[in-house]
């Protein structure tokens, strides 16, 4: 999540809980497209954009209670990590399974700035990649998600999630092991 | 640190300076290795590049009207501490709150069904006993069966062994084992019926498997996890 132009973070917040509507506009609209790739990483397309809003209500609603030592962005990732375990355990009847999901397929719209057959390649590896990802077991989609997707470090990851880096450091290899087998494999068999 | 170790660390640039200079060389000499490293290179420029779904129409506006409602109170629930822990809270809840308590007892003849199953042989052992069969007679929606697991570890010098594997997330902190007084240490899981690869830690920095594991798999990085199959209870009965 990138700050972007005009105020900080932490002074839209202490605008948001003066009641300045406007300054919580700014800030939903800066992270949206953070909380909503996380969200459909974790949910596929069914319940990403639901459960993005869910974040920012409940955001909001405890936003007396944000620590103005940390990242707001650090402090809504976790919020949004947390009802993505919800949304799994509803799906699942009331468990985050390690089991992976059923997989599925989400259409990603186009790159529009590359040669037509480098697009099309990049399509395809996004394509499956995307389906690997969501082939993942929770844990490990959520860790690579955030390192590979999201851009994070081990540290912010560890203050999202509460779990040490070393924790966090096996489950990426374990999800990066895993994509390069499920992508080898695919390779394979179109080959 | 075995070859696949140091890729890992290198792609994520947490190598030292003397680790680099060792992991450069065994990239100069192996081709495998190069094409390893190139495959996670390729990976994790196509995660990054992935692209980032479109806000939709009207998100913003949604989020505002439903946080500016009238008798919107603060949510406590979703603002909790890290997500690892409202997790485990759940699970520690729902299969120790009396409602499993209920199932035990509704299953009574199936709990009768104790059995022992030696999974690998020497070192490591797991006891497995029916703990819910399923549904019971409540009206309540049928719940995932579990199935407890014992591990048992033989290692008299350690201080400290833990279980590290695909039902913590690999994470050694969540399942200490507890010593006994012949030098064993065990932990009992509640697991549902799978397949979880798992390792021992030992004193908090050595990672082993268990060599007499029915069955074992390649952990990626050059060593070998075992493996437990945990079956649904009612195959698992003897």
């Amino acid at each position: 999540m990138t700050p972007g132009a005009g105020p900080e973070d932490a002074s839209l917040v202490r605008a948001s809980l003066a009641g300045d509507r406007e300054a919580f506009a700014v800030l939903v609209s800066r992270h949206a497209q953070s909380v909503l790739s996380l969200t459909t990483r974790m949910l596929g397309t069914a319940d990403a954009e639901d459960v993005a809003q869910e974040t920012f209500v409940s955001a909001y609603k405890a936003l007396s209670r944000f620590q103005f030592s940390a990242k707001f962005s650090t402090w809504l990732y976790r919020i949004a990590v947390n009802k993505c375990h919800d949304a799994l355990r509803a799906r699942r009847g009331g468990m985050v399974s390690l089991d992976a999901d059923d997989g599925e397929e989400i259409a990603w719209k186009a790159l529009e700035d590359d040669a037509p057959r480098r697009h099309l390649e990049r399509i395809e590896l996004s394509w499956e990649l995307d389906k690997g990802i969501q082939a993942l077991p929770p844990l490990y989609r959520e860790s690579f998600v955030l390192k590979h997707v999201e851009g994070l470090g081990y540290d912010e990851m560890s203050e999202i999630l509460g779990i040490n880096r070393d924790t966090l450091k096996m489950r990426v290899y374990k999800a990066r092991t895993l994509l390069c087998r499920s992508l080898a494999h695919l390779e394979g068999a179109r080959r | 640190m075995n070859h696949e170790q140091l890729a890992q660390r290198f792609v994520d640039q947490e190598l030292s300076a003397e680790e680099r200079i060792q992991f450069v060389v065994a990239l100069g000499r192996d081709e495998a290795l190069r094409e390893r490293v190139l495959e996670l290179e390729r990976l994790m420029l196509g995660a990054s590049r992935l692209a980032r779904p479109a806000v939709p129409e009207g998100f913003v506006a949604n989020v505002l009207r439903s946080s500016f409602a009238p008798g919107a109170s603060e949510d406590d629930e979703q603002v909790r501490g890290p997500a690892v822990g409202a997790s485990r809270n759940w699970v520690i809840e729902r299969l120790w709150a009396p409602r499993a308590l209920h199932w035990n007892l509704a299953g009574a003849a199936a709990a009768a069904c104790l059995i022992l199953l030696a999974l690998s042989g020497g070192v490591a052992q797991a006891l497995r006993w029916r703990a819910a069969s399923a549904a019971a007679s409540s009206n309540e929606p049928a719940a995932p069966p579990v199935v407890l697991v014992r591990l048992v570890m033989v290692q008299p010098g350690a201080k400290v062994v833990q279980a590290a594997g695909d039902f913590n997330g690999w994470n050694p902190s969540e399942t200490p084992l507890q010593p006994t007084a012949d030098g064993a240490w065990t932990v009992t899981l509640p697991l549902e019926p799978g397949r979880y690869e798992y390792q021992f830690v030992i004193d908090g920095e050595q990672w082993i498997g268990d060599p007499f594991a029915a069955e074992q798999s390649d952990d990626g990085f050059g060593s070998r996890n075992a493996v437990l199959d945990v079956r649904p209870p009612a195959e698992g009965l003897l």
